[in-house]
């Protein structure tokens, strides 16, 4: 068992077929912290993130959560096109058991599409749609964020949005940020983890 | 109620929500099945045939397209929208979705039988046959039942890969097979009032349902497999 509100990894490798997509990565992160997370495309960035959510099973190596709700939010905005924004939100609410009309409006305010709850998903600009993403992760009161590369498709407002919300949760959650762009960060501290074909190259965890 | 049965509900409901939405997708299952049944119908006026004999066969090959059509739709719309990560992470248990998305497609699939089934009765001239009709609704809703978890489990198989319209159909038909005998026999036997002769082919149906019913339980945490 590891330590509560801390993320371990540790020599996680996966294999699809011939291909080694991660050769040995390990880290820790803890309560707080917000690990961005950078690399070439096809490092391995995004199968590390899906492996963490649960998504994705390891082919080695092992992953240690004992926290609570993870929120992911991925390269797309993964919602229901027919459905409302506030529906989105109330039907992953219901699946968790965390559904509360005021917290719908609450998260609905701070990504700022409250005046947009009627509309259905699909009619919202990319930009929008994932801020409702951004949303449906908070809606479920994450203990680990996890982003894939969440400010892309983002105007200006969109990354002031999400600086806001990296900023809010950082105090009580773990929040790992797949990003090419670290320095939309802006003044929030962060640790990087840079991965090269499969491996931690730097920031990691030598001694996991 | 026990969170695996919530989460399935709530994931059918949302599914036959989206559905009724947007009634493109159901809508053009029902014309295409009533474009069979008025084929089947012009074409069968030119040979002699009776009704019960002709009946089960047209009614289950009719039937087997519209799943075909109507069954891709479960997990196509997760698929198209990205929304299926988000779904399994929601879902916790992968088993739940094959049980929601099983209930989707039964309950489309019955919905659409529902007009398409008689229509074909009055349009192939079965309308003067008398019938045994707890044997006729029992075969109908146990071959239905049938095709809606095989094609759930075989939708879920394929729907990650590329082809995945192609490969379903292929994958489903050698699969089909054993139901639709059992169907198509269970029906005639239902016009013909030939009941206890066919008891045993609807335990049989019984049995393929029960089957492709708690497979998936053990089965679909590796068919989604990412």
């Amino acid at each position: 068992m590891g330590e509560k509100n801390v993320l371990v990894v540790r020599h996680l490798k996966k294999q699809i077929g011939a291909k080694q997509i991660l050769k040995d990565v390990s880290f820790q992160a803890g309560l707080g912290e917000l690990l961005a997370i950078t690399g070439a495309n096809g490092a391995g960035k995004t199968t590390l993130l899906r492996i963490i959510a649960g998504l994705s099973r390891k082919s080695g190596g092992e992953v240690i959560w004992n926290g609570g709700n993870i929120g992911y939010i991925a390269h797309q905005p993964m919602l229901y096109g027919s459905l409302s924004v506030q529906e989105n939100l109330a039907f992953f609410a219901e699946m968790y058991g965390t559904m509360s009309q005021r917290r719908v409006q609450e998260l609905l305010e701070l990504v700022d599409l409250w005046l947009y709850r009627l509309e259905p998903a699909a009619v919202l600009s990319r930009g929008m749609q994932q801020r409702l993403a951004i949303a449906r992760a908070l809606m479920i009161a994450p203990a680990l964020l996890l982003y894939d590369e969440p400010f892309t498709s983002l105007d200006a407002d969109g990354r002031a949005v999400l600086r806001r919300v990296l900023a809010e949760y950082r105090p009580r959650t773990v929040q790992l940020v797949i990003t090419h762009e670290p320095q939309h960060f802006g003044e929030l501290g962060y640790r990087e983890i840079r991965l090269k074909d499969g491996r931690v190259v730097e920031g990691g965890d030598r001694s996991a | 109620m026990p969170s695996f049965v919530r989460k399935a509900w709530l994931i059918y409901c949302k599914d036959l929500r989206e559905e009724f939405r947007t009634t493109d997708h159901l809508l053009s299952t029902l014309v295409f099945g009533t474009m069979l049944v008025f084929v089947f119908s012009f074409a069968l006026q030119l040979v002699e045939a009776a009704p019960e004999a002709i009946f089960p066969a047209v009614l289950w090959v009719s039937i087997v397209f519209m799943a075909i059509l109507a069954l891709q739709r479960s997990f196509a719309k997760e698929k198209d929208s990205g929304a299926l990560d988000a779904l399994l992470l929601a879902a916790g248990d992968r088993s739940i979705l094959f049980y929601a998305k099983f209930l989707y497609s039964l309950t489309v699939l019955l919905l659409l039988e529902v007009i398409v089934v008689p229509l074909l009765w009055v349009f192939m001239g079965a309308a003067g046959t008398t019938v045994h009709m707890p044997l006729f609704v029992a075969a109908v809703f146990l071959g239905s039942w049938g095709l809606a978890a095989v094609g759930t489990l075989l939708n879920g198989i394929t729907v990650q890969l590329p082809g995945a319209r192609l490969l379903f159909p292929i994958l489903a038909f050698p699969l089909f097979v054993p139901l639709l005998i059992g169907a198509v026999l269970c029906t005639q036997g239902a016009l013909v009032g030939e009941t206890r002769a066919v008891l045993g082919w609807l335990y049989l149906l019984a049995a393929f349902d029960l089957v492709f019913t708690i497979v998936p339980l053990l089965l679909f945490d590796y068919v989604l497999e990412g």
